[in-house]
């Protein structure tokens, strides 16, 4: 007996130790098998010799590509795969090509990503953000042989997209990489109202009962969050999201912004600037310290997902925080009606320090923001299909499809004005526009295509949530925001190790001195470690690349 | 030389002999070596920088940068303390606690109730860990269920999860929480195998039920206990990374960032495949080192060991 368990456990023991092993060594196909569909496909498209001219759709060819993405979040629930999507079944019967979906588990596509990279095999289209999640950018993603270099395929066979470019050579500047390759399909929110949508949320029929106003200033927000806290019985006037980071929106300036800084690199005075080092930090530190002790921040506030802020709304304990206008405003409105028909939820400006002030920051995204693009992959031996496909969305059709879906499905002209129907705006499975949109439209999240206006204008139902945009416009973020720059594939993973650290003790410091861990003095000494950590080299990688991208 | 040849003829003799055996064994072997011993080559990445469109093979050294980026990490120190502190902790608290189940689950008379303690010790190993987190993050809440019984006793509420020093109690005992019964079943299977007869010449002897415990029951399971404490040996550097990152936040870094965790941000996040395998490459040959340590140890001591 003792025997054959003793037996049994050196081979669990033998299995153990070599799992590691296996799970690092099992990729070792180096090539390039993913499009084996695709053979069938070539030179089979319609006017192979006339490039740059339109294309007409649909396509006539029987290629078939794979197509690597993500599901948007919002229909996480509501359909399980792509294939089950009206858009994209219709997407491809309006272009012509067939697709087969791959996509990762939502909320997990740079894991994903980085398994299926790791593999070698890989799919023919990716839906995926290579400026941002992809460490060394697209120049580093086109170098090792991920992705194709588009600028001769655009060129040939998108014409749709270059007339866009062309015509609007901001857009075009941020779209290529610093030695003016293209990379992918932009998303490009098509006007200046797209580019705003959160800020600080209040509950103004707290701020009425107690006469209060919107409060403005640092000051006047102490007060408030004092009042719902004395007279409203708020357990956590103000609560935030600190997944992944702690008050993860307030990455783009909110509140920290009164004092100059916000909580990445942004650009003044022709300098490369990093937040969390400078002076004004520490008074925001302070500041969030003194309303952590008083109780006027949520207790949890380390751990808070958007589930507890949720329910902190819901519930009445919560009376403000910081959110979108249709996922903040839009859906905790509907949450606390249910228990308090009374609330009215308005966006507040960004706090300055003194009254009259233009919030130095805030969020505002770029025309191009590098999200829900698509590239073509270099297993795809012959792209033309593919360019012309992912054309589609910047043609007047497919703009038309992409922002407001089927006529007659999805929307109607009313003296031109496309207005999405109550399929979507009253939906009848008790779908909120938030979610039904997505079946038949992306205009409201992002993908290959440029966003139409005519979509927030309907999206954002309540005149609250059109109000509070306009609020939230009024910063200079885009005087201190830096454009979409990355270092060079050299520099990135050097930029990146250090970024890496220093993000993590930025999120230490941050933390165990609001939550009175560490005294506010101790900031010096962390700056000091930043420092040690060669800060100053990732100021100088990050002032080099926005030199390349200026001279673009 | 003739050492050599009569091991080989005795294998042939024993091949004739059961041949059929040895046909049945192909297919565990090629599992072996298929799945286990071959991608063993594909650690070599740990010494490259790893491209996957150049393979393996095509990929260019890069020797031991990436030892020494992990070894010269501002976090090394804090990390590598934090990974043993947890081990060591965990073997000195979690691990003798499915032993004591075992031994008082052994002297309970009642069946019934002996088959339903095992049942319910053993339920929490079958919830998922991402459901457990959630219940421990909603019960380590500064409104919580454990920080409203602390109010009850008049003690203020505080979210445990934001307190560094705290980070290592919650995960140990949760720790023992959801594997105590799991654990227990070996050496509930070992106390079985006890010889019935000890138990009535000690009885014969005047030994009551604790006396029977100490001199019967627990030396009878001591080989057990020894190769258990072998393997947990060999996994002392292996936390897992799931709980920690479900568990942890910036304010318990200090605490809770262990190796594992440090090379999921770093290395998958990062796509650092080569990083990432230099430190699980690391990671092994101390495990390994601990193994035969402890194994060479409890063969000197106890007499019972793996090998």
């Amino acid at each position: 007996m003792k025997k054959v368990l003793r037996s049994s456990l050196i081979i669990v023991l033998l299995s153990t130790l070599l799992i590691a092993c296996s799970s690092q060594g099992g990729t070792s196909n180096p090539s390039n098998n993913g499009n084996k569909d695709n053979t069938g496909g070539t030179n089979t498209s319609p006017q192979t010799e006339a490039g740059g001219e339109a294309t007409t759709y649909p396509l006539k060819t029987d290629q078939k590509l794979t197509y690597w993405g993500e599901i948007t979040p919002n229909l996480v629930g509501v359909k399980a795969s792509h294939q089950d999507v009206p858009f994209f079944q219709d997407w491809q019967k309006k272009t012509g090509v067939q697709l087969q979906f791959i996509a990762p588990p939502s909320g997990q596509g740079r894991e994903a990503m980085n398994v299926l990279l790791a593999s070698g095999d890989l799919p023919d289209l990716f839906e995926f953000n290579f400026l941002g999640d992809f460490p060394g950018g697209p120049e580093r993603a086109i170098k090792e042989g991920y992705i194709l270099k588009l600028n001769d395929l655009i060129d040939q066979y998108a014409p749709n997209l270059k007339k866009f470019l062309q015509e609007n050579p901001d857009i075009d500047k941020m779209v290529k990489t610093d030695s003016g390759s293209y990379y992918t399909f932009p998303f490009i929110r098509g006007d200046d109202y797209l580019k705003v949508f959160q800020g600080p949320i209040i509950r103004k029929d707290w701020l009425d009962e107690l006469g209060l106003p919107v409060p403005e200033t640092i000051d006047e927000w102490t007060e408030t969050l004092r009042a719902f806290k004395e007279k409203k019985g708020a357990s956590a006037p103000f609560s935030v999201v600190s997944k992944p980071r702690f008050f993860n929106d307030s990455g783009n300036g909110a509140f920290i912004g009164a004092f100059g800084v916000n909580r990445g690199f942004y650009q003044e005075d022709g300098q490369i600037k990093f937040g969390p080092a400078e002076p004004g930090f520490k008074e925001y530190l302070k500041l969030f310290r003194e309303w952590y002790q008083e109780g006027l921040i949520d207790k949890n506030a380390a751990t808070a997902d958007l589930k507890a802020v949720d329910s902190n709304m819901a519930s009445g304990a919560t009376g403000s925080s910081v959110g979108n206008a249709g996922g903040g405003i839009g859906k905790w409105q509907a949450l606390i009606e249910a228990n308090d028909p009374k609330v009215v939820l308005v966006g507040a400006p960004y706090p300055v320090l003194n009254k009259g002030d233009t919030p130095k920051f805030g969020q505002r995204n770029q025309s191009y923001s590098s999200e829900g693009t698509v590239s073509i992959s270099t297993a795809l031996k012959n792209p033309e299909i593919a360019v012309r496909m992912l054309d589609y969305g910047y043609s007047e059709e497919g703009h038309m499809f992409f922002n407001f879906g089927t006529e007659g499905v999805s929307y109607n002209l009313e003296n031109g004005y496309p207005k999405y129907t109550d399929l979507l705006m009253k939906n009848p499975d008790k779908l909120s526009p938030a979610q039904a949109i997505p079946l038949y439209a992306r205009g409201s999240y992002n993908g290959p295509f440029v966003q139409d206006k005519r979509y927030a204008e309907q999206f954002f139902a309540l005149q609250t949530q059109r109000d509070a945009v306009l609020t939230w416009q009024k910063t200079d973020a885009a005087k201190y925001n830096l454009p979409p720059i990355t270092p060079t594939p050299e520099e990135s993973s050097e930029y990146a190790t250090i970024m890496n650290d220093i993000n993590t003790l930025v999120d230490e410091m941050t933390l165990k001195i609001i939550l009175g861990n560490d005294s506010p003095d101790q900031f010096e000494s962390y700056v000091a470690k930043m420092k040690s950590l060669k800060l100053d080299r990732a100021i100088e990688i990050q002032a080099a690349a926005l030199e390349r991208y200026n001279n673009r | 030389m003739a050492n050599r040849q009569s091991f080989k003829q005795r294998v042939i003799r024993d091949f004739l002999l059961n041949k059929y055996l040895y046909v049945m064994m192909i297919p565990v072997i090629a599992y072996y070596v298929i799945f286990h011993y071959a991608p063993m080559y594909g650690a070599v990445i740990a010494f490259k920088d790893y491209s996957p469109m150049k393979g393996i093979l095509g990929s260019d050294w890069a020797g031991l940068k990436h030892f020494q980026d992990f070894f010269n990490s501002y976090y090394f120190e804090r990390i590598l303390k934090n990974t043993i502190l947890i081990s060591v902790y965990s073997l000195l608290f979690e691990f003798p606690m499915p032993i004591l189940l075992a031994l008082m689950i052994n002297e309970v008379r009642n069946r019934t109730f002996k088959r339903l303690t095992q049942t319910i010790t053993y339920m929490p190993y079958f919830i998922s860990l991402v459901v457990i987190c959630g219940i421990i993050t909603d019960f380590t809440n500064a409104d919580g269920l454990i920080n409203r019984l602390f109010m009850l006793l008049g003690y203020d509420g505080q979210a445990m999860l934001q307190k560094p020093e705290l980070f290592r109690p919650i995960y140990i005992l949760s720790e023992i929480w959801q594997r105590i019964g799991w654990e227990s079943i070996i050496y509930i299977a070992a106390l079985m195998n006890i010889d019935q007869e000890q138990y009535e010449a000690a009885r014969m002897d005047g030994a009551n039920r604790f006396k029977q415990m100490i001199h019967i029951t627990l030396p009878g399971i001591v080989p057990i206990i020894a190769i258990m404490l072998i393997l947990r040996m060999g996994n002392l550097l292996n936390v897992g990374f799931e709980k920690i990152i479900l568990l942890y936040n910036p304010i318990t870094y200090e605490t809770a960032d262990v190796i594992s965790s440090f090379v999921y941000r770093k290395g998958l996040l990062e796509f650092g495949w080569s990083y990432s395998s230099a430190v699980g490459l690391f990671n092994s040959v101390i495990n390994l080192v601990l193994l035969i340590t402890a194994n060479y140890i409890s063969r000197k001591v106890s007499k019972s060991s793996l090998w």
